[in-house]
């Protein structure tokens, strides 16, 4: 098991080195640099300064190894050009990130047990009433995309009704004004975890193992909780990360809609202004924290099913 | 046999004549019989499945409409996608027929009026004074509704269906424009990543061993990326615009197809009929292409019918982001970005490209669903 | 053999299905005798799995039971609730799986799947229950079982597999085992060493069991008295010997000619045709179409059952006074002569 997430660990920064490397490459390879459309309106000295920073007169792997070399040593990830001209980038982020987690990870928590709770409804009332309306829901859930949701709750919800803040209140306590966010981000992730869920479940329901179980003589609630549903959550797991990873993306959209200072926000605003070393760290930040979200799935599915633990440890 | 020792039968049994117990099969044949009726193709099969299914010809209705509209829609007006027109800037949407009832009228409350200015409004131009009568600063202030487009004087006979932009474009001929380009990202994606797909996912999955290894892990490192970074790279460097958002969607949606498409071969590379063929010395190409890959038809089906709403998706998320395609031309997500900035005072101009943009997608993922029951009846409702 | 243990009276069992009602079983009626091994032997969807299905009250949810009556210590179980079952199953009445593969919950430990029914209708502590469980799965024949006891299921062989749902029916001593093909997804080897050791645990523990298979080998092992189902309806019932040595319905004639021997010369007999829909079973002998020795009165009225003797009954026109006579087939004969030889040689 430990063998084996060392080796996720080292895939792990494989894949972010790519996306290091080609995304620095891009940025700088780019038609017009990095320094298109400020370098005129900059001082002699400051332009020097900056092309000294980033080492601009050296041949560009040299520009890139010193690059890496200053998150290795120094955890300089270079400094803003447009957006906060001379800010470290690094404090630009680490001022936003928490936000953008929160709101992440506060999407996951509600729609976890939500998608939960009507994934085994569906399942359990299979083709009924209930399942018919679920389904629904989650087809209309599905399509319609997080942004298009968060304009109609900033519409209907704050605006109209007035129950939310329009838009980020800093003096409001975080759960209110975070709300209409993250719930348009939740929704989504409630539909997949719903389907799929429902999906499973059905299976086991169905299962020779459900009936071993009832012809041991458990009762249907015992054989349905102890055997079909913890089965059934296992292959969930599977899901998540996508969920995650799809909140995160939604989050770049929705916090700009909602005016919230979070890294999406930062992101969406340094792509638009060219600010590229923001937008290079911003992306990484991003590869990161899906790849660290893919491990800790990968880890917790082999804690949780046998079947791919034993198979590890064998391999190991 | 033993019928002699048999007694007692009831009466009525006793009164069946003897013609009835003639041997009528033995000249029956040992072999199977034949099978009665027409076989019906797969392609015809899955065909009258999908036909049946109420859901998706709903769907598939929805669909259809609105690739009609987004043809025939632009045509239906005066105006062209681009033609400004600053004096009917931000009309409100105003239909023939539909103004009778009541919506769709032209008309947007203004709010705030000096109660003593609305003599000077022109003339028929005010169709009810709203009761929120104020007092501001000693000025007496109400809500007014107006025919917004006597109100700005544009002549009488004018409509815009779905109201106008800031710039007085008219935003149906743009909308239904924008449809154009958005259907026409996720079909050529959809159908590019598929055509990339198959070809990968055949040679991994039919040469198998090392080669499909190396590909796999290829495929591995690209999906572990997320979309939105690899977009946002790719936009980055080639520039807004329709081909760079369609290869930017490419780079990894073909790697679901790819996986699925070598999943089939592994399914199906090692059946005796494929295995027959080979021992008769078929090529690998006559192998790939009219033994196995005949097969996975229904999957690659229904997984073009799924990337075509994510590719819609992409593209509007992306124009959301301000990098979607260069203007003057449209997209729904260019007009729902649009909209979305000025949706507190115009709420219609958000509203009708997040309605199109909805039901494409509810009757997409639809239709997938029933493309995916109907190649695959055992999946059935699961 | 006296006491009756279950007796099923002409019960019915319909489907609903997407095209239609798929009639499963259509009036079965057998009784299960204290100590008996009774063998229900038909082709797959002859409604024998069905059948049992229905005395567990583990029907799927689109099943429904027309009518009929399931007795047992006089309490008909077609209308018993889902609640007065959880006494029954496990208990009184278990079954053993045809698939022991997806019968066990792979993420779970089969020792802990053992326990379970063993807490459950036994209300045995953690200890209590482990301890038995282990003589249990010795019982089965499982080879250390302390290890085992806390290894998945994914971890044992087929065989194995087995031997654990055996261990699980068995787990809270049962009067009456229901085997549904226990041996079908097995290796041949392992087939016959499963059906020893569900002789011997029957010996064992006083069981009375109902086995049901599609493989008329499988049942001269180990029934003392068979059933022959066919379209949902029993159509011959009697003793082994009875049904190998004097078999009267032109369906066991098929099954028993249909069998692979090492002997026979000739061609393999297959039945021809396929069975019926069960959405719209044919009016008369739902086997007539397929029957060479059909008579005209097969495709317009129901056999009823003729007595051949009086453990012995075949629901066949053939048997009728007025039928004319019909000599088995050549293949056949031949073959029960062997088998009646084998017999006598063993």
């Amino acid at each position: 098991m430990a063998k084996y997430i060392l080796k996720r660990i080292a895939g792990i920064f494989i894949v972010l080195f790519v996306v290091m490397t080609a995304a620095f490459f891009m940025m700088r390879l780019m038609p017009g640099g990095i320094l298109d459309g400020v370098e005129e309106n900059l001082s002699a000295d400051m332009r020097d300064l900056i092309y000294a920073k980033y080492n601009m007169d050296k041949p560009i792997w040299e520009q890139y190894l010193l690059f890496l070399k200053g998150i290795v040593t120094e955890w300089d990830w270079g400094v803003s050009l447009k957006l906060y001209v001379n800010v470290s980038v690094w404090d630009i982020l680490a001022e936003r990130i928490p936000i953008t987690l929160y709101l992440g990870f506060l999407s996951l928590l509600i729609s976890v047990p939500i998608g939960i709770a009507f994934g085994t409804l569906a399942a359990l009332k299979k083709n009924g009433i209930v399942d018919h309306a679920v389904s629904f829901l989650v087809v209309l859930f599905i399509s319609i995309p997080s942004f298009v949701m968060a304009t109609g709750l900033q519409y209907f919800v704050a605006y109209k009704w007035g129950w939310f803040p329009l838009i980020y209140d800093d003096s409001l306590p975080r759960i209110t004004t975070t709300f209409l966010p993250v719930l348009a981000l939740s929704f989504s992730p409630i539909a997949t975890i719903t389907r799929y869920l429902r999906a499973e479940l059905s299976e086991s329901l169905n299962s020779d193992y459900m009936l071993l179980a009832r012809t041991k003589g458990l009762t249907r609630v015992q054989a349905t909780m102890r055997h079909a549903l913890r089965n059934s959550l296992v292959p969930v797991v599977n899901v998540i990360v996508p969920a995650f990873i799809s909140i995160m993306g939604g989050s770049l959209v929705v916090e700009s809609i909602f005016g919230i200072p979070g890294l999406g926000g930062i992101t969406v605003r340094s792509i638009n202004v060219a600010d590229y070393s923001v937008t290079l760290a911003s992306l990484i930040y991003y590869t990161l924290i899906s790849l660290a979200a893919i491990l800790l799935v990968d880890i917790s599915y082999g804690l949780i099913d046998p079947r791919i633990r034993m198979g590890g440890s064998k391999d190991a | 046999m033993h019928k002699e020792e048999y007694t007692g039968l009831a009466p009525e049994l006793m009164e069946i004549p003897e013609e009835k117990f003639r041997l009528v099969n033995l000249d029956m044949d040992e072999s199977d019989e034949k099978f009665k009726g027409k076989p019906i193709g797969f392609l015809k099969d899955a065909f009258l499945r999908f036909s049946k299914n109420k859901v998706s010809m709903v769907a598939l209705a929805g669909v259809l409409l609105v690739i009609f509209m987004a043809f025939a829609g632009p045509a239906m007006t005066p105006y062209g996608y681009n033609d400004q027109n600053p004096e009917e800037a931000n009309l409100p949407p105003k239909m023939p027929g539909l103004e009778k009832l009541g919506i769709l009228d032209g008309s947007r409350w203004l709010t705030s009026c000096r109660k003593d200015s609305l003599d000077e409004f022109p003339e028929g131009s005010i169709l009810e004074i709203g009761t929120d009568v104020e007092e501001i600063r000693g000025v007496e202030v109400v809500s007014v509704k107006v025919d917004y487009y006597k109100y700005t004087g544009v002549e009488d006979d004018t409509y815009h269906y779905f109201g106008t932009d800031y710039l007085g474009r008219d935003l149906w001929t743009r909308l239904w424009r924008g449809t154009r380009i958005s259907l026409l990202i996720g079909f050529l994606s959809a159908i590019t990543n598929c055509i990339i797909g198959i070809i990968f996912g055949s040679i991994a999955g039919y040469y198998g061993g090392k080669v499909d290894m190396v590909m796999m892990r290829i495929c591995e490192v690209i999906n572990a990326i997320p979309q939105i970074v690899l977009v946002t790279l790719f936009i980055l460097y080639f520039g807004s615009g329709l081909v760079s958002i369609v290869c930017a969607l490419l780079v990894q949606n073909w790697v679901a197809t790819a996986t699925l498409i070598r999943s089939q071969f592994y399914r199906y590379k090692g059946r005796e009929y494929v295995l027959a063929a080979r021992s008769l010395g078929v090529t690998d190409r006559k192998l790939i292409f009219v033994h196995i890959l005949p097969n996975a038809v229904g999957p690659v089906i229904t997984r073009v019918m799924t990337a075509i709403p994510s590719a819609i998706f992409t593209e509007s998320f992306l124009a959301f982001l301000g990098l979607g395609i260069k203007p003057p031309e449209t997209s729904i997500g260019m007009l729902l970005a649009d909209g979305q900035k000025v949706i507190l005072t115009y709420p219609t101009q958000v509203l009708f490209p997040a309605i199109i943009i909805s039901i494409l997608m509810v009757c997409f993922n639809l239709m997938s669903n029933g493309l995916r029951d109907a190649f695959d009846p055992t999946l059935r409702g699961a | 053999m006296g006491e009756t243990m279950i007796q099923v009276k002409d019960l019915r069992v319909n489907f609903r299905a997407w095209a239609g009602t798929v009639q499963a079983v259509r009036g079965v009626n057998f009784e299960l005798k204290k100590g008996e091994t009774l063998a229900i032997v038909g082709e797959s969807g002859s409604g024998k799995s069905v059948t049992t299905k229905a005395i567990l009250g583990i029907l799927p949810s689109n099943a429904r039971i027309t009518s009929g009556e399931i007795l047992y210590n006089g309490k008909d179980l077609t209308k018993l609730k889902e609640k007065e079952f959880y006494d029954i199953r496990g208990k009184h009445i278990s079954l053993v799986f045809q698939d022991p593969l997806s019968a066990l919950n792979p993420i779970q430990k089969v020792g802990k799947q053992i326990c379970e029914a063993l807490k459950k209708n036994e209300h045995m502590s953690n200890g209590e229950a482990k301890k038995r469980a282990i003589a249990l799965m010795e019982d089965v024949g499982i080879p250390e079982p302390e290890t085992k006891f806390s290894q998945y299921p994914f971890q044992f062989s087929g065989g194995m597999r087995q031997r654990i749902v055996i261990a699980i029916a068995l787990a809270c001593n049962p009067e009456i085992l229901i085997c549904d093909e226990p041996t079908t997804a097995l290796d041949v080897t392992i087939q016959s060493r499963i059906l020893d050791k569900i002789k011997e645990l029957k010996a064992e523990h006083d069981l009375s069991v109902i086995f049901i298979t599609h493989d008329l080998g499988v049942v001269a092992g180990i029934a003392d008295r068979v059933c022959v189902m066919y379209a949902g309806k029993i159509v011959e019932y009697g003793t082994v010997d009875d049904i190998f040595y004097e078999p009267a319905h032109p369906y066991t004639w098929a099954l028993l000619s249909s069998m692979p021997d090492l002997d026979t010369k000739e061609k393999l007999f297959s039945i021809p045709g396929a069975p019926p829909n069960m959405m719209y079973p044919p009016k008369g002998d739902a086997f007539a179409p397929r029957n060479r020795y059909a008579m005209e009165i097969d495709f317009e009225q129901e056999p009823p059952f003729f007595k051949v003797s009086d453990t012995h009954y075949a629901a066949t026109w053939l048997l009728h006074p007025k039928a004319p006579k019909v000599e088995l087939p050549e293949v056949l004969k031949h073959r029960i002569q062997r088998m009646k030889e084998e017999r006598e040689g063993a």
